[in-house]
């Protein structure tokens, strides 16, 4: 099908599966690899759209099914979309509001046609068929957009595995068919198949005929083993084109990100890092600070040393910890940093990849995050190993 | 030498006492008295603020809503801030521990910063205060600030300005005239007593001596002669002007008292203004009983008596056609609550002052005014502001005023539209927006005012304004029908999902997860919550029983006086 962006890879890694590539959007170029902070209602939890500029955000996620209720079709077709509508000139990807289903799943009934669920806001009975779906992201305008899926918690084994599966690719087709826009706006198609290994190939094997623009491993992040997640996210990568950006939908732990990179992942969402600093918690390279806690009143050091964003080149610890969860300005502060955290990871990531010595990062960030090998998650260590990282061998071991 | 200048550049000659000067801090580094003031390199030598204008309201030194990028752009000179938002579990945050100023703590060196002894914004009632304390809420419950206490605060924060200390009456709106006189006098104690302190001598020295006095004489009559020998050499061995380290490079501001008798007011302000090392006045208007006029001329009684060549800081009067008229009586000085109270309520300014604006700006307000009389169900009926949270905004993609250079509206890059979709979204981006609008026209509003001093067209202007905007409707406190649903449907889900259902905020583990924390802190509050209660009604006893006894030693005076 047609496609509405370009994919240039600019280096690989010769040990692991990551790559560093540009990703070209109507709305910009996009470096992989990338995290994507969530705005979920057209807005970045209290950041202004100038301050995600200045932290190098180059595309941030809405979400539809939100913004389908609020401020709803009519008005972003008005408007003229929801970068106009939220003054936003950088990219934005919008879900095709089927994640929300899942937790709807008492209120919604899934049929071939589509999604059924009550309005959260008037108790309404709303239908969201693949069409529906692909009529609000046209409406919202975003860059990339995401077929309508079939989710089913990851949790769930039987046949209904099997029936998401072949009901999204079924879906997909009403999708592409629906989707009015393909020169501005790009349609990835979204991989389904819980853990089992023969589902995922064959949803592969069917999604690829299709040439969408990209794809997700959908169906994840949703309480299952970690040890069961990364061995799919890998299965996946290794069976997708490689000529196309391959997106994990809602992975954002730190260490969650270097391992999915390094298992040839492009692309990451997670409202992880804002929610957090909601409650108060700063990320860092060493571990997250609960700024709420009494041991931070005098301590007079910023959130993390080197870090430019405004909380860490205004504020010390101990002044965070006196607004904190009580002020908007301590939540903004930190989810600030929080984002500044996440993308700055990538950036280094990607120039660790493109100076070919990302295993020693890995080496370093593990080091770093975890402090003792003992302390080392074993998901992350067996992953990585699969891509001839060796964390308990050292770093030599590695080469 | 005082760090502060205050310059009249032009004094209105028509029918008002209306100023237009300049608050100059010079901070010279090398010739600083405080140590402190040496590792805060960072602050600028010079910095001002025009007059008429404002300080910022702060919480914390954080201007509600904005971050410090954001906060640079609204185009103020300074910031207020209070002792008592400042307490942390009783103790006034990082005392110990103080590794530099406040200025820097808060990251506000290129501004000037004012730390004042309460809450600036509004009137919040705590117990008494007596002759050895002030009374203050902290996050856990009511904290009694002495003297000593205050002095410690400012040596180890050094901010640019402080507000002396004073005997604001905050336990009653209405107190009777011995109370008023009692304030007066002890305000004019403290503050003889902060003037020696900041010179370098020990203004705590008559306190004591009078404690021991005290302690003396009861103790004579019990015969404990060993103890009191004691203490006695203790007191011999202190010097009575013994010289402490003096903070003449922080600016003084003396508060001026006597609620609402006009005869105390006046005795208030000469009494002050007859000190010398006085750099400023405050006189907080927010205690105040009756109507706003009954306020202005309890306003005047005070500024009538003052020195004109200082500055006066006024607290309370924040609508604009109150700033207006406070003016018209000789303030310099204001807060920046008004726009803050606005961005509460989801409201957007549009008002602005006198011709002097660029005529396209002047039209948008008209057209504006035109928009708003046309939709005649608005809950807004008025020109000064319209409340975003109204239905009739939801389709209106224009910045909120046509022409304005704020944050929000410049460039057209947010409407009315979105700011109103966060609003019901429940987003804080719209806190943001609102407070960078509001601020930014609370600033030129400002701005037009002093060029109208300036130009010898205040009154004139002044009439104008309030002619074309009216008088500002009375705040009810009531929040708006849109905020009530949203905030009705938010605590539903909250119970939907605390009841087992599924909520469709919680769409996935981790953020369940995130919810329970929540809960969690929640719970966590609501038992601090208690505690602090308990805590306040156990001090509240405690007061009162000191209170009880302090009319009993008053009573015992009195009748010996008798």
């Amino acid at each position: 099908m047609k496609s509405a962006l370009t994919w240039d890879v600019l280096a690989k890694c010769s040990t692991t599966k990551a790559r560093a590539a540009v990703l070209t959007l109507p709305h910009g170029p996009v470096n992989a690899p990338v995290f994507m902070p969530v705005g979920t209602q057209g807005t970045l939890k209290g950041i202004t759209p100038e301050q995600i500029e200045g932290l190098g955000c180059q595309i941030m996620l809405n979400n539809t099914y939100h913004l389908g209720l609020r401020p709803g079709q009519e008005l972003l077709d008005q408007c003229g979309g929801a970068h106009v509508f939220q003054g936003w000139n950088r990219n934005l990807l919008t879900d095709s509001g089927g994640f929300q289903m899942v937790s709807l799943l008492k209120l919604a009934e899934i049929t071939e046609d589509g999604v059924q669920f009550e309005s959260p806001h008037d108790g309404s009975l709303m239908l969201l068929t693949p069409e529906h779906s692909m009529s609000l992201q046209n409406s919202i305008g975003a860059d990339i957009m995401m077929q309508l899926d079939d989710v089913v918690s990851s949790l769930t084994t039987g046949p209904r595995v099997e029936e998401a599966m072949w009901r999204s690719i079924r879906w997909l087709d009403r999708c592409i068919k629906a989707h009015k826009k393909p020169e501005t706006q790009n349609l990835f198609a979204i991989i389904q198949g819980g853990l089992d290994p023969n589902l995922r190939k064959v949803c592969i094997d069917e999604m690829v005929k299709r040439d969408t623009p990209g794809y997700a491993i959908g169906g994840l992040s949703g309480g299952e083993e970690k040890d069961k997640f990364w061995r799919v996210v890998s299965q996946c990568t290794d069976l997708m084109p490689r000529n196309k950006p391959i997106y994990c939908m809602g992975v954002g732990y730190a260490e969650d990100l270097v391992v999915c990179v390094a298992l040839g992942v492009d692309m990451f969402d997670c409202v992880f890092p804002t929610r957090t600093a909601r409650f108060g918690n700063a990320l860092t390279s060493k571990g997250t600070l609960s700024l709420r806690q009494a041991k931070f009143k005098d301590d007079f050091r910023p959130i993390e040393e080197g870090c430019d964003c405004i909380a860490c080149k205004s504020y010390t610890r101990a002044y965070l910890y006196t607004v904190v969860t009580k002020e908007t300005v301590g939540c903004h502060l930190i989810s600030i940093h929080n984002t500044a955290y996440q993308l700055r990871l990538m950036r280094q990531i990607r120039e660790s990849v493109i100076e070919d010595r990302f295993p020693q990062f890995i080496h370093k960030f593990f080091k770093d995050l975890f402090v003792e090998k003992s302390a080392y998650p074993e998901w992350a260590v067996n992953a990585l190993k699969s891509v001839n990282v060796d964390l308990m061998g050292g770093e030599e071991a590695s080469k | 030498m005082s760090p502060l200048t205050f310059s009249i550049i032009r004094q209105s000659t028509q029918l008002s006492a209306a100023r237009r000067g300049t608050v100059v801090m010079t901070s010279s580094v090398s010739s600083s008295s405080s140590p402190l003031a040496d590792n805060d390199a960072t602050k600028k030598d010079k910095r001002v603020i025009e007059t008429p204008g404002c300080f910022m309201y702060s919480v914390k030194g954080s201007v509600p809503h904005l971050t410090p990028d954001t906060l640079r752009l609204q185009g103020f000179g300074g910031v207020n801030v209070s002792i008592e938002q400042l307490l942390q579990d009783h103790q006034p945050t990082g005392l110990d521990k103080w590794p530099f100023t406040l200025s820097k703590f808060l990251n506000l060196q290129d501004l000037i910063l004012l730390c004042d002894i309460r809450e600036a914004s509004s009137f919040t009632k705590v117990p008494f205060n007596s002759d050895r304390f002030v009374s203050m809420i902290s996050n856990k419950g009511v904290r009694q600030l002495t003297l000593e206490d205050y002095l410690k605060v400012v040596r180890a924060y050094h901010p640019d300005i402080v507000g002396a200390f004073t005997d604001s009456i905050s336990d009653t709106k209405e107190p009777g005239q011995k109370r008023v006189r009692k304030s007066v006098e002890r305000s004019l104690k403290w503050l003889d007593q902060v003037l020696l302190e900041r010179q370098g001598f020990d203004g705590l020295a008559q306190d004591r001596e009078a404690e021991e006095k005290k302690k003396l004489k009861s103790r004579n009559k019990e015969n404990q002669t060993p103890i009191v020998s004691e203490t006695v050499a203790s007191v011999s061995v202190s010097p009575v002007k013994r010289t402490t380290l003096p903070w003449t490079d922080v600016g003084l501001f003396a508060h001026v008292q006597g609620a609402q008798f006009e005869q105390e007011r006046v005795r208030s302000a000469q009494e002050t203004a007859k000190r010398t090392g006085v750099d400023g006045y405050i006189v907080d208007t927010n205690a105040l009983p009756g109507s706003r006029d009954d306020i202005l001329k309890m306003l005047k009684a005070s500024m009538d008596h003052l020195p004109k060549d200082k500055p006066r800081l006024v607290y309370g009067m924040q609508a604009p056609e109150d700033v207006l008229r406070s003016i018209a009586l000789g303030a310099d000085l204001f807060d920046t609550t008004y726009p803050f109270l606005l961005t509460e309520d989801g409201k957007a300014s549009l008002f602005s002052f006198g011709s002097v604006t660029a005529p396209s700006n002047t039209a948008s307000i008209d057209s504006a005014t035109a928009s708003l009389q046309a939709s005649s169900i608005s809950s807004s009926a008025n020109n000064r502001w319209i409340n975003l949270w109204d239905d009739e905004h939801a389709d209106k993609f224009v910045p909120i005023m046509e022409g304005c250079e704020c944050y929000a509206c410049k460039g057209g890059r947010h409407t009315r539209a979105y700011i109103n979709h966060l609003l019901k979204a429940h987003e804080m981006l719209a806190t943001v927006l609102l407070m960078s609008h509001n601020m930014h026209q609370y600033s030129k509003f400002f701005a037009n005012i002093r060029q109208s001093i300036a130009s010898g067209t205040f009154d004139q202007l002044s009439q104008q304004f309030c002619d074309q905007f009216g008088t500002e409707p009375e705040r009810t406190g009531e929040i708006h029908e849109a905020q009530r649903i949203v905030e009705a449907s938010l605590s539903k889900r909250n119970r939907l999902d605390s009841s087992g259902d599924a909520s469709p905020v919680a769409s996935d583990p981790a953020e369940l997860e995130a919810l329970k924390e929540a809960r969690k802190a929640e719970k966590a509050q609501k038992a601090q919550e208690k505690k602090q209660r308990q805590m306040v009604n156990k001090k509240e006893k405690r007061s009162q029983k000191l209170k009880e006894r302090e009319l009993l030693e008053e009573q015992k005076m009195n009748d010996s006086k008798a």
